[in-house]
């Protein structure tokens, strides 16, 4: 290497150290306004989250500042799992769901892929005044059918109304409660190098549909979303693994790069990804690209991600594609102690690129 | 897709990037700029990078349509989004590039009607959509899309619609890389010519390159194996000692471009005598303006806009980088004062700016081949 | 309840704006519909493209398209 390439190669390196060592910081939160960034569940997420809500809200060592996808509870002696969850979906039905379903598989799958069965709901309703009631009975019903498929009560509601203008239609928030699996042992803390990376079926098909159904592009295409419980998925991966399975998260606004990317984050680990092995309907492919957006960062309401020890990978991968609607599950990637914090994508064509967390938003009311 | 398949294929580009191992001269440093940011962002997302020898070095110039809009012409584009009323429609990129106070998006936030739109087409449909609303549209772009905002006005104006207009920061390929290669900082091999400019403009144009300044250039489609088949033919004729604009991309690009498109073009707009270039400062006919047939719809006209010039903030390098002539790392704010979160400037703010896609993509440690 | 297409609601602030970044992508003509064209992208991702620029153009068509317009009918020597 000559003398000038290596002086370059330093500048360069000092350069990304420094970028690494500004991102490793808590993030501050100086925003003036929020912005749907805020919402997207990228950069502009986490900061608010890391900026503003954490300092907050938790106290070091609480169940909260795991940032998991449901908080720990003990409750004399039984172990549970709680979280909430608020979902503003724009537009209230689209196809292969509705708000109504979302609500109930959302919560339900945040409690999944805790590790924690889930048991009951609690439903909040803020209605629009002037929203008409056929639209109204039609999510109450798809509520109704959702909670009985996932096999959750729904112990608890509240309904409130608010002037035209305002909520759009319908927002609800939810609550959810699960028990702990015994088998289960989650948490990103348990992410070692080494372990594979399984993903439960094709990516993109939720936020493909929310984009399409708010008919702003004139561009047609058959995709559903792909809402539903991932509790069977779950279990079906507890009983393969058991505690070496160890870490999951459901793929749900900003796409399974941005899952990724948090996990890495907090393991503090690398992970890098095989774009070839990644699942993507060819129709999703297709809409994805003429607008310009990688399905790794599109919404899933479906989809996990899973962390298994190397091996468990292969019975665990077995188990998965056995259960209904995760018969396309593949092993994506792997934990690798290079690089850490960061998402590396082995790219088709042979190199490799970062795969970072989104900045903005591609889509705003994902969920 | 047949052609996306074949072009993606992995073996195949492992076997060109082998090809051109062995066409390079290990004694000598190439540096290819490729000017069209589809180029730059189609390189960071293959890895392209990854799969060349050590001594050829890819330098990005200043082919982003958004990275080199002035911040006084987004300023200018702001205030007609922020107008009582207005119905502002703008490509995705441009929400995010900062003006001297806000961008778009911040305006949008604000309450301003900021929407996104694929076509300039798409805009229109707004404007018949909403009789009662003023819509404006932004258009930016090089020669590839001036055709659309084109073909946009002439139906606007035969349905009679009084109710569009547009905001026109079109600019032209040649008039920049003329510029920068007079500029004496910049050293370049060759280049690695614009595909879908030329299906607009045909690949004539470019002959002035190896003509006037002795560099060859090879017009390139996107995908990656078009991308490493490009730099194989530029270190070929390197090789050989031959100086020509050769064309890689003949499945799509005719040599002579799209004449009805350039017809609808020279009726909807005139050159501009003179137009300011983000870090690379004012550039004689390098940018369209509406012509008097197409004026009832020029935003310009229509609204009243600051029209102030804004310098870049101080610490800004966008300029340099646009040129080639440093690299995304070597500014000195890259990755401290501006990121893609807080961007200081459209480099990094436009995914296909250099510095965002090297920040977004290409920020790992690479272990090359030393040849 | 608010008209659908009220208020604006997408910013691609993430992924790339194929416009600007001059991405043409390849299209099949479905129908015909006077100066437009219905054509698919790949596997069933369906829009309409202003054909203007490249007509006459038939069902079957391979097209490159940019910002909604044809520019290009392939597979014709130039």
């Amino acid at each position: 290497m000559s003398a000038s390439e290596s002086i370059a190669g330093g500048r360069e390196q000092r350069v990304l150290q420094i970028i690494q060592t500004a991102r490793a910081k808590r993030p501050r939160f100086r925003d003036e306004r929020i912005t749907l960034a805020h919402g997207a569940g990228g950069k502009a997420t986490q900061t608010l989250i890391d900026g503003l809500l954490v300092p907050a809200l938790c106290e070091p060592g609480s169940a909260l500042a795991a940032l998991g996808d449901a908080g720990a509870l003990t409750i004399d002696g039984h172990r549970l799992a709680m979280t909430t969850d608020s979902f503003v979906v724009k537009p209230l039905r689209f196809p292969g769901g509705s708000i109504g379903s979302l609500a109930v598989n959302g919560t339900v799958n945040d409690l999944a892929v805790s590790g924690a069965r889930p048991l009951a709901l609690s439903v909040s309703l803020i209605l629009e005044e002037g929203l008409e009631s056929d639209v109204l009975r039609a999510e109450v019903e798809a509520i109704a059918l959702a909670a009985r498929s996932a096999g959750v009560e729904i112990v608890a509601g509240d309904t409130k109304v608010v002037e035209r203008g305002a909520a759009d239609g319908m927002y609800i928030t939810t609550a959810g409660i699960g028990a702990i699996d015994p088998r289960a042992d989650c948490s990103s803390g348990a992410i070692t190098a080494g372990d594979r990376v399984l993903l439960s079926g094709p990516i993109g098909e939720h936020g493909t549909a929310i984009m399409l159904a708010r008919n702003l592009f004139e561009l047609d295409a058959r995709i559903e979303s792909d809402t539903r419980s991932l509790w069977p998925a779950v279990d079906a991966l507890l009983d393969a693994a058991g505690a070496e399975l160890h870490c999951m998260r459901d793929a749900t606004r900003g796409g399974v790069a941005s899952v990724l990317n948090e996990l890495a984050r907090a393991a503090g680990v690398g992970v890098t990804v095989v774009e070839t092995a990644v699942p993507v309907a060819p129709t999703v492919a297709a809409a994805a690209e003429l607008l310009g957006i990688d399905p790794m960062y599109l919404a899933n309401e479906g989809r996990l991600v899973a962390f298994v020890a190397p091996d468990a990978a292969e019975r665990a991968l077995a188990a998965l594609r056995s259960v209904a609607g995760c018969e396309e599950a593949a092993l994506i990637g792997e934990v690798t102690p290079e690089t850490p914090g960061m998402v590396l994508v082995q790219t088709g064509f042979g190199g490799r690129r970062v795969m970072d967390q989104l900045v903005g938003d591609p889509l705003p009311r994902i969920c | 897709m047949r052609y996306v398949d074949e072009f993606r294929d992995g073996r195949l580009g492992q076997a060109v990037a082998g090809e051109i191992l062995t066409t390079v001269d290990p004694a000598r440093h190439y540096k290819v700029m490729e000017i069209c940011g589809g180029h730059t962002h189609s390189i960071y997302k293959y890895g392209i990078d990854d799969l060349l020898p050590a001594n050829v070095e890819l330098v990005h110039g200043p082919g982003c349509p958004v990275c080199v809009i002035p911040m006084g012409r987004v300023d200018d584009g702001i205030a007609v989004a922020r107008t009582d009323g207005v119905i502002f429609a703008c490509f995705g990129d441009m929400l995010r590039v900062p003006g001297s106070e806000r961008t778009l998006l911040d305006a949008k936030a604000q309450g301003a009607d900021v929407r996104m739109v694929y076509s300039p087409l798409d805009a229109l449909r707004i404007a018949r959509e909403n009789p009662d609303r003023e819509v404006v549209f932004f258009a930016i772009g090089f020669e590839t899309t001036a055709p659309s905002t084109a073909l946009t006005l002439k139906r606007a104006k035969a349905e009679r619609l009084t109710n569009f207009s547009c905001f026109c920061n079109h600019v032209t390929i040649v008039e920049p890389l003329e510029a920068l290669l007079g500029s004496p900082e910049v050293t370049l091999d060759g280049f690695v010519g614009p595909g879908h400019v030329c299906t607009v403009i045909g690949t004539r144009p470019f002959e002035f390159i190896p003509a006037r300044h002795g560099r060859p250039v090879v017009i390139s489609g996107f995908e990656p194996l078009d991308i490493l088949q490009s730099i194989l033919m530029l270190v070929a004729q390197l090789r050989d000692g031959r100086c020509e604009v050769e064309n890689q991309y003949t499945r799509v690009v005719p040599r002579d471009g799209n004449a009805r498109a350039l017809e609808v073009m020279a009726e909807v707009f005139e050159p501009r005598p003179v137009f300011e270039w983000r870090g690379l400062g004012f550039i004689p006919h390098s940018a369209l303006a509406l012509s008097d047939a197409y004026r009832e719809f020029d935003a310009e006209a229509r609204f009243d806009v600051p029209g102030v010039r804004v310098s870049d903030p101080t610490e800004c390098q966008c300029g340099d980088v646009l040129k080639g002539a440093i690299k995304p790392w070597e500014c000195r704010v890259f990755g401290t004062a501006c990121t893609p979160e807080h961007a200081i400037g459209t480099c990094m703010v436009s995914p296909e700016g250099a510095c965002a896609a090297y920040y977004n993509y290409g920020r790992l440690a690479r272990a090359r081949e030393i040849v | 309840m608010s008209a659908p297409s009220d208020r604006p609601e997408c910013e691609a602030a993430e992924g790339h704006c194929i416009t600007c970044a001059d991405e043409g992508i390849v299209m099949r003509v479905l129908e015909l519909d006077g100066d437009s064209a219905l054509c698919a992208a790949g596997e069933g991702a369906v829009t309409s493209v202003a054909v203007d620029l490249v007509a006459p153009v038939a069902r079957g068509d391979e097209l490159l398209v940019h910002a909604g317009v044809a520019l290009v009918r392939l597979g014709v020597p130039s």
